[in-house]
């Protein structure tokens, strides 16, 4: 006899019986919504904003990637509830068909479609918070650990998460209503069956697809400056859209491997029409899932691309400085001077040697400057006081290089990196003012000399020693200064470092808690025109830094005092960068993660909607191998396509991102880019490893199936 | 000989009893792209009380879709459908619905059995949609998979079952409400002959012992020759109706020259 005696013990047993599907797209929205959860955890947490600056770049590419995966994991969980109303449909048509009413399975429908979506979001957004826990914990444990780097979350990130929550449960009980509200029922029962053929180009749109992302990269990165020439005012936001030939170029790629593959035709057209045919008709569902796996692919490698592209340049740059200890200030600083630093180092056990010293001035230096006229446009005027440099004569520069500088009177020569990739000049400096006495002379640009511990965002300029002492006359102590360098006789001290770096800063007072931006030529100009700067208003609040947090790396790496002690940067770039890079590491796993899952789903989806086709293969005879070489066939387009075209894309870009900086790429930057193409091998053999798991489950799959 | 008979001609000539599916100047086309094309161009029949009705014809005279506008799965354009002297036309959703399960039975190609419940509650399932299920009911379940001959396999799941057993249990689900009509769509479609003829006669135990009718769509004339009436469709309209006359070997060869003459 049966216990099943009305609609709710059916529905209830069919439900059991379904446990497969329900279980798949459990799993789909579990995994979105963590992904979604921890990542917004993260990006929220006091952690993460009090070290990423606001308005910076990083911070800029960290809500970049976030709103890429959010995207994604939107994409998948329609993909996901699709999947599971096909499944169901067959059964929802057929209690249709023998005279259930829409009105009769609305109730049970949507009461499975809100249980099952509501348990997934929720137990996925729970499950986020231990997530990054685990993850954060991993690395503090294995990676980088300081201060900075313990987690504070704010719960404030649930909002994106349940908003999030609430467009899964909608959309799948959205899903639900329109399943029911389909007029042929025959259609119902068939949609499993029903084929989703993509629209179908020629074989030129893959080559124009590729032609597409390149046009869009290139038109997109170089509009903003196209814009500012043409128009002289500060490019819109709109301008962005110049990016999306790109996306579509990616689209039409993957409709391209989809349609066509990318093998010769006419050797292959038979060889690959069953695969390919397969895959075609799934194709729309395929495309799209291929065109965020690749978005995903890229994103990973754009955020792993931070780590060797910060740390080597900067721990390379730091091994090759001249000297191991280097700092300046001002002279109306009271600064320890050389006899209390070598009792210091007496008491770490160390002797110093090549200890020099020279002085410096600062001076105004005429420039070009942008000057706003409101409503986002600007002309380029030149000021005599564009801005401070930081001046030494000919003599110092061989007290502290060793070298000889010519410096014909009436130029000047420009301090830059052995690599010339820090240039804060534009060349178009035609006077030096005495920012006291307000004499000054008429100059010129006359060429680079290199020494990479005096390179900076304030740069210096070598004068001729007659001009240099001109220039000084009548210079009060705030606008002189001292530049010393040494080094340690033998092995450094990392404890000495340390506790000269604390009684370097703890020397300063509060008008030099200022950072590298805050320049005092420009506010001294503003002001004389009646005008605040802009440091100055709640503009410039976000550029503060604090004598409290001398730890920080804002502080660290802003101080315009910041001294150059080769052990304490070696030995603390990590620590003091680890949110920042151990943020991007953590972005990597999840888009990689993300991407990978969606890899997948899509590939056991393909299979499962088509084991009839290999049981009707098997049944004309197809070998195993044949059939093994269709299942991989299929898979390896939606895996590897997807992550070739993902990693080469953001490595060309990210490349040229590295050449446009500074119009160069320096030595540090090749190294650097070769460990990033080691790191794509790497992520290219993790992505092959789980494309082969994939096709054993899915082989796996279909032999049970067909048993 | 009748050719391109009207509605009213058959009319004229049955003897029939009551009139349980009656079908008038049904037009259906379908709309793919810009282009509409013309599928059931006014057909029009009935079918009595107690009879065994099929339709056969070559792939595309509209067949499958008359079915399916009989089984109100699809919207029609025009014409008039009463099954037990209940017009569809003008229906809502909820009353077709009420339809399909009262005064219709179903019957698939594949069968469409629900793969997570057993036969027996397959069975039921038409009356777990009408509301509870009495003992009667199981009762009922029981005696048509004895009269079927799968009351061995009542607690087995579709997977477990053949092919035939599957169609068996399918047409004991169509029977579960007593319905006016039997719709029967390609049921031998999936099935060898040896199945295919259990399942026929399952059908015509069902018309002799419950004086279920029965109207079947189908591709085979060994499958047509047990009816008693067989009406060919060609492009959209009724070519010609067979009635039966003599043995079932007689009626499949008339079946066959009435087939070949359609299709010169």
């Amino acid at each position: 006899m049966t216990e099943m005696h009305n609609m709710k013990g059916m529905e209830r047993k069919l439900q059991k019986a379904d446990r497969k599907h329900s279980r798949l797209y459990l799993i789909c929205n579990f995994i979105a919504l963590m992904i979604i959860s921890a990542f917004s955890a993260l990006m929220c947490s006091k952690t993460v904003q009090t070290v990423f600056p606001q308005g910076g770049d990083s911070r800029k590419q960290m809500y970049a990637i976030f709103v890429m995966t959010l995207a994604g994991c939107v994409v998948f969980t329609i993909y996901a509830v699709g999947l599971f109303f096909r499944h169901k449909s067959r059964q929802l048509g057929v209690l249709m068909a023998i005279g259930a009413s829409r009105r009769m399975l609305l109730p049970g429908l949507f009461r499975e479609v809100f249980f099952l979506s509501s348990l997934s979001a929720a137990t996925g957004i729970l499950a986020g918070f231990p997530f990054v826990g685990i993850i954060w914990g991993l690395f503090r444990l294995l990676l980088v650990d300081s201060a900075e780097m313990a987690l504070y979350l704010d719960f404030r990130c649930l909002y994106i998460s349940g908003a999030f929550f609430l467009l899964v449960v909608a959309g799948a009980c959205f899903t639900a209503w329109r399943y029911l509200k389909k007029t042929n029922i025959m259609e119902v029962i068939r949609e499993e069956h029903i084929n989703e053929p993509v629209k179908q180009l020629g074989r030129w749109c893959g080559p124009a697809g590729f032609l597409l992302i390149l046009a869009g990269g290139v038109m997109g990165y170089k509009a903003p400056v196209v814009w500012m020439r043409l128009c002289s005012s500060y490019p819109p936001s709109w301008l962005s859209v110049l990016y999306v030939p790109v996306f579509v170029g990616l689209y039409m790629v993957m409709l391209h491997t989809v349609v066509h593959g990318w093998k010769m035709q006419n050797k292959t057209r038979y060889k690959d029409i069953i695969s390919r045919g397969m895959m075609k008709f799934q194709g729309r569902q395929t495309v799209n899932n291929m065109l965020v796996i690749t978005l995903l692919i890229a994103g990973a490698a754009f955020a792993i691309f931070y780590l060797p592209m910060g740390t080597l340049s900067s721990l390379l740059g730091y091994r090759a400085y001249a000297c191991d200890y280097f700092y300046q200030y001002r002279a109306d600083q009271k600064i320890p001077e050389r006899g209390a630093i070598e009792e210091l180092a007496r008491q770490h056990h160390l002797s110093l040697k090549d200890w020099k010293e020279a002085g410096y001035i600062t001076l105004g230096a005429g420039g070009e400057i942008e000057v706003s006229d409101g409503g986002g446009r600007f002309h380029i005027e030149y000021e005599v006081l564009g801005g401070e440099v930081k001046v030494i004569s000919e003599d110092a520069w061989y007290t502290l290089t060793g070298h000889r500088a010519d410096v014909l009177p009436g130029t000047y020569l420009y301090v830059t990196n052995t690599e010339e990739t820090s240039i804060y000049t534009d060349e178009t400096a035609e006077d030096l003012t005495n920012m006291v006495t307000g004499s000054h002379i008429d100059t010129e640009f006359a060429g680079f000399l290199h020494y990479d511990l005096m390179a900076g965002e304030i740069g210096y300029y070598v004068l001729d020693n007659e001009e240099y002492r001109r220039m000084s006359q009548g210079l009060t102590d705030e606008w002189r200064g001292r530049i010393v360098q040494f080094n340690a006789d033998g092995k450094d001290s990392y404890p000495f470092a340390s506790e000269l770096y604390r009684l370097f800063v703890d020397s300063f007072d509060e008008s030099c808690e200022q950072t590298c931006a805050y320049d005092r030529v420009v506010k001294i100009r503003e002001n004389e025109k009646g005008r605040t700067y802009w440091m100055d208003t709640e503009l410039g609040d976000e550029f503060k830094i604090s004598f409290d947090q001398t730890d920080s790396m804002m502080f660290k790496t802003q101080w315009a005092y910041k001294p150059s002690f080769r052990i304490l940067l070696i030995n603390d770039y990590l620590r003091m960068t680890g949110v920042l890079y151990m943020m991007f590491f953590f972005v990597f796993i999840v888009c990689l993660t993300t991407a990978l899952v969606i890899c997948n789903t899509r590939c056991r989806t393909i299979a499962l909607n088509n084991r009839y086709i290999f049981d009707d293969l098997k049944k004309l005879g197809a070998p195993p191998d044949f059939l093994n070489r269709e299942v991989n066939k299929q898979c390896s387009s939606v895996f590897i396509t997807p992550a070739l075209v993902g990693m080469t894309t953001m490595y060309i870009l990210f490349a040229g991102i590295v050449y446009g900086n500074d119009g160069k790429i320096s030595s540090y930057e090749v190294i650097a880019l070769g460990v990033c193409l080691g790191i794509l091998i790497l992520m290219g053999a993790v992505v092959y490893i789980v494309y082969r798991s994939t096709v054993r489950t899915i082989k796996r799959h279909l032999l049970q199936e067909q048993s | 000989m009748e050719r391109h008979c009207s509605y009213a001609g058959i009319w004229h000539n049955r003897k029939a009893g009551k009139i349980m599916l009656y079908v008038k100047d049904l037009y259906k086309s379908y709309q793919v792209g810009r282009v509409k094309y013309s599928v059931l161009k006014g057909i029009g029949f009935h079918v009595a009380q107690g009879e065994f009705v099929a339709v056969m014809g070559p792939s595309g005279s509209g067949k499958t879709t008359l079915l399916n506008c009989i089984s109100c799965y699809i919207p029609f354009d025009d014409g008039s459908i009463m099954v037990g002297g209940v017009k569809l036309a003008g229906q809502d959703e909820d009353a077709l619905a009420k339809i399909r399960n009262t005064k219709l039975g179903f019957v698939f190609q594949d069968f469409m059995l629900l793969d997570g419940l057993t036969i027996r509650e397959n069975i039921l399932v038409p009356r777990i949609v009408q509301g509870k299920v009495e003992k009667d009911a199981e009762q009922l379940a029981a005696r048509l998979a004895d009269m079927f001959g799968i009351g061995h396999i009542l607690d087995k799941y579709p997977a477990e079952v053949s092919g035939g057993e599957k169609q068996r249990a399918a047409v004991a689900r169509s029977l579960i409400n007593r319905p006016m009509v039997i719709l029967a769509d390609e049921p031998t479609g999936n099935l060898d002959s040896k199945s295919s003829r259990i399942v026929i006669e399952t059908f015509i135990e069902a018309k002799q012992k419950m004086e279920a009718t029965i109207f079947m769509v189908t591709h085979d004339s060994f499958a047509a020759s047990f009816c008693d009436r067989v009406i060919l469709l060609k492009d959209g309209t009724i070519y010609r109706q067979v009635e039966k006359e003599g043995s079932q070997r007689e009626f499949q060869d008339k079946l066959l020259d009435a087939i070949r003459e359609m299709s010169d």
